[in-house]
């Protein structure tokens, strides 16, 4: 159950991470992409009926959208505004996610919405003699994958290559003839586009209410700060770490369990201030 | 005054300083000179503690001063200014100054006091040495390229140093400015009896006022002592002008 | 006419008046506008003048309000202990949690502070024996004194117009000045013997102290505590507020305070989406008013030498 949980911890972490390393923007509207990417999916289902169709067609649809979201964002405000200090780029990514939340409850009113897996995945299987959702199973899956496949984006492909080195001197990238705009465009909505998904991947799993943003954008910074800014790697170890201190926790002292991943993060950034892994920068 | 001993940093392979010798005696002008990237600015932050050497030692007046931060070096005597202009931008001349005799006063932590004229007098002694008394309420990012370069050495004396350390201090200037910076310090030896420590690119200026001059090539010295003796030394003359245009 | 001078006293006169002829809902509002103010004031100490991003100011905030409701309720102490327990409460938090981050700069700095912040939110936030957990502590003794709606306001007004003279002669004071040294320029000051580490760390505290007071004077106001006083959002409220009014000028934070709770007070009461509202002003802030209200003027009104428009 924790693990399941970790996997969309991770994958919106990672896209976080991302946007926070290549771009240097500390991005707080990331978790308010996420609700919209929950919501997204609530609506695509409910719209399409519900069923196997719905469910995938809502998995693709709902990151899109919080990817075009993201591009407008980049592309109206951000690339006019690189060269402020980071301070005002964080207020501004604030700004965006209190706009987006109030926006959220002004579509979608302030209720309870929820949606339950497509039947194929109901009902759990037996895994060393515990019952475990199928759906759980397919996001444990679906997190090594998602892994990989940006590890190969940003270590094997041309445009990965180039953010990373965009990361560390975006002035000598664009001294170079590349246009640094179009890099870090895609990188943001590449960052958009996971936290959509994981909020599309989560829907099924727990309520779909105002508020999922606040929660959890706090965990996903933590996390990115554990594990190394940019490092896709750190973000999944930072949210198993994550991850396991609030399950162990929780069963260990439940009245204080959520206490222990914050000390977690705090006992690692002593020792190590700029994470676990390398960072961008 | 100062000694610097067989000096080695190196950073990852390459070393920056290889075995480096320096020598300063009290009330000198030395200046350091070299082709580019031999590692003048290196040896000083070595000198003024912003870099830990590997091996070799540092002696200030006889004690040991490596690794020393910064900010307490300070306090022992040593002053410096910056080869970038690193002035406060958002501060005004006399403020500039006035916080470089405020932390050698030890005044900074007093919370209660108005600050507007304290030390004032030699604020504006220091200014007037330097000549930058008429803009001494014009904020620093406001002067002219050249009056930067001066406000940072007097920044720099604000310390009220014994050895006066200058990294470049007519880079990036014109002729004339050039000309006043260099009447600048040898004024400031000759009244002042400071003991000054400094690095060029432009050898011909360097003759002009050094007491003794020390040749940085790739890390190492080559030859310490008067305009002659350098000016004759074999391979300094092939450090120069073998690598024309290096200047 | 000095109006350097003359201004700040009118205002002071007009606003001890005011309770005389404002009903008791907008006494209240002007109380926590005073308060804010002051709050907003203490993190612009660190963060406009200082350089350091002080990402969760709100911690002392609510620190400040729990150690005073803490003492008020549930100790005998006299009642003046309990109102200087928040702040020096804060003060120390402040220090220690000063003590792990200052060594690092800008962006990880703020981070470690909200992980730290966040830390204890959660711990006061779970803790219902001892802090009353999600509800906070409603209903705190407030001394006869300052029971009343008017001594109240008056008792705040006091405290706020006390700290804010103080703040303002440590911002012209050698250390303010060398605060903005090392804000502009941290390796010159450390060049020029200054001990940044040492000199960030007492900001930290002064802030924190400052807010904690803030947080205290909040307990009198309004008698009780919710842990949603140190919560994250909050703290980037006070520093929208802090750039709404101006960061590098003294009154900007006290101006955008102002401006941030009374739209906030009188906007929700006609519109729900008050967060909307917010992000929209912020952004426009952001874009086309950078420096803030304060900061603006005094660009237009007094322009500088030399300086373009």
């Amino acid at each position: 159950m924790g693990l399941s949980r970790t996997t969309i911890l991770f994958i919106v972490s990672s896209g976080l991470s991302l946007i926070l390393g290549v771009l240097r923007i500390p991005n707080i509207a990331h978790g308010s992409l996420y609700m919209i990417g929950a919501f997204s999916a609530y609506s695509v289902i409910s719209f399409l009926g519900g069923g196997g169709f719905a469910f995938w067609a809502a998995m693709v649809v709902a990151p899109l959208i919080v990817a075009a979201i993201g591009f407008v964002m980049e592309r109206g405000f951000f690339s006019y505004l690189y060269e402020r200090e980071h301070l005002m780029l964080l207020l501004l990514t604030f700004s965006f996610a209190l706009i987006i939340g109030d926006l959220v409850k002004i579509l979608w009113g302030t209720e309870y919405r929820s949606i339950t897996a497509p039947g194929f995945m109901q009902g759990s299987a037996e895994v060393f003699g515990l019952p475990i959702p199928y759906y759980n199973l397919f996001l444990l899956l679906v997190g090594p994958v998602i892994a990989v496949f940006l590890w190969l984006v940003v270590n094997r492909t041309k445009i990965g290559k180039i953010s990373r080195a965009a990361a560390v001197d975006a002035e000598m990238v664009s001294a170079v003839g590349i246009n640094v705009g179009w890099v870090f465009a895609f990188t943001f909505v590449l960052g958009c586009f996971l936290a959509g998904l994981g909020g599309a991947l989560i829907a099924p799993m727990t309520s779909i209410s105002l508020g999922m943003d606040h929660s959890l954008i706090m965990e996903a910074f933590l996390i990115v700060i554990m594990g190394g800014l940019g490092n896709i790697w750190g973000a999944l170890l930072g949210s198993l770490i994550f991850g396991l201190a609030q399950s162990l926790g929780i069963l260990a002292w439940p009245q204080f369990g959520i206490v222990f991943p914050y000390l977690a993060v705090v006992v690692v950034l002593t020792f190590r201030p700029k994470g676990l892994l390398r960072s961008a920068w | 005054m100062l000694k610097v001993e067989s000096v080695v940093k190196s950073f990852g392979g390459f070393k920056a300083v290889n075995g480096a010798r320096l020598h300063v005696e009290k009330g000198e002008i030395v200046a350091v000179i070299g082709p580019n990237g031999a590692g003048k600015t290196t040896l000083f932050n070595l000198i003024t503690g912003h870099l830990l050497p590997d091996s070799g030692r540092i002696r200030f007046k006889g004690r040991g001063i490596e690794g020393i931060a910064p900010h307490i070096l300070c306090r022992k005597g040593i002053s410096r200014s910056f080869q970038v202009v690193n002035i406060f931008p958002r501060l005004s001349v006399f403020e500039n100054v006035q916080i470089a005799v405020l932390a050698r006063e030890r005044k900074t932590f007093r919370i209660f006091s108005p600050v507007r004229n304290m030390a004032a007098e030699e604020v504006h002694e220091i200014l007037r040495n330097v000549g930058l008394y008429g803009e001494r309420d014009v904020e620093g990012d406001l002067l002219s390229h050249g009056d930067q370069k001066v406000l940072e050495i007097a920044v720099a004396l604000g310390g009220k140093p014994e050895l006066l350390i200058l990294d470049e201090p007519t880079a990036g200037m014109g002729p004339k400015e050039t000309e006043r910076c260099i009447r600048l310090i040898k004024k400031l030896s000759d009244e002042s009896g400071l003991t000054i420590l400094f690095c060029e690119h432009d050898i011909g200026l360097v003759f002009e006022i050094a007491d003794r001059i020390m040749v940085m090539v790739r890390g190492g010295t080559v030859i310490q002592g008067r305009s002659e003796e350098v000016r004759r030394n074999r391979e300094v003359q092939e450090a120069y002008l073998g690598e024309a245009g290096e200047c | 006419m000095k109006w350097k001078y003359v201004t700040p006293l009118l205002l002071l006169a007009a606003l001890a008046a005011a309770p005389q002829f404002l009903p008791r809902f907008h006494t209240y509002i002007l109380a926590i506008v005073l308060l804010t103010g002051l709050l907003a004031t203490s993190l612009n100490l660190a963060i406009g003048f200082g350089g350091i991003y002080q990402f969760h100011h709100a911690v002392f905030y609510g620190v400040g309000a729990y150690g005073t409701a803490l003492v008020l309720t549930r100790t005998q102490l006299p009642a003046p202990v309990g109102l200087m327990a928040g702040p020096v409460a804060a003060a120390a938090l402040s220090l220690v949690m000063g003590v792990i981050c200052v060594r690092l700069s800008k962006l990880y700095f703020g981070m470690l502070q909200i992980s730290l912040g966040s830390l204890v939110w959660a711990t006061v936030y779970r803790w219902y024996s001892f802090t009353g957990g999600d509800n906070g502590i409603p209903g705190v003794p407030v001394p006869g004194w300052i029971a009343s709606s008017e001594s109240a306001y008056y008792y705040t007004l006091a405290v706020t117009t006390l700290s804010m003279l103080a703040l303002y002669r440590i911002v012209g004071s050698p250390f303010g000045k060398v605060l903005q040294g090392i804000r502009d320029n941290p390796v010159r000051s450390d060049a020029i013997g200054i001990d940044v580490k040492a000199h960030k760390l007492t900001a930290l505290v002064i802030a924190g102290f400052f807010g904690g007071v803030a947080g205290s004077l909040f307990v009198v106001i309004d008698t009780s505590v919710f842990p949603d006083m140190m919560f994250w959002t909050y703290s980037l409220e006070v520093l929208i507020m802090c750039l709404l009014g101006g960061m590098y000028t003294f009154f900007g934070p006290l101006v955008g305070s102002s401006i941030l709770v009374l739209l906030r007070t009188y906007v929700s009461i006609h519109i729900p989406y008050w967060h909307l509202c917010l992000g929209i002003i912020l952004t426009l802030v952001i874009v086309f008013l950078p420096e803030g209200v304060l900061g603006y003027a005094a660009r237009r009104f007094r322009p500088k030498e030399g300086r373009l428009a």
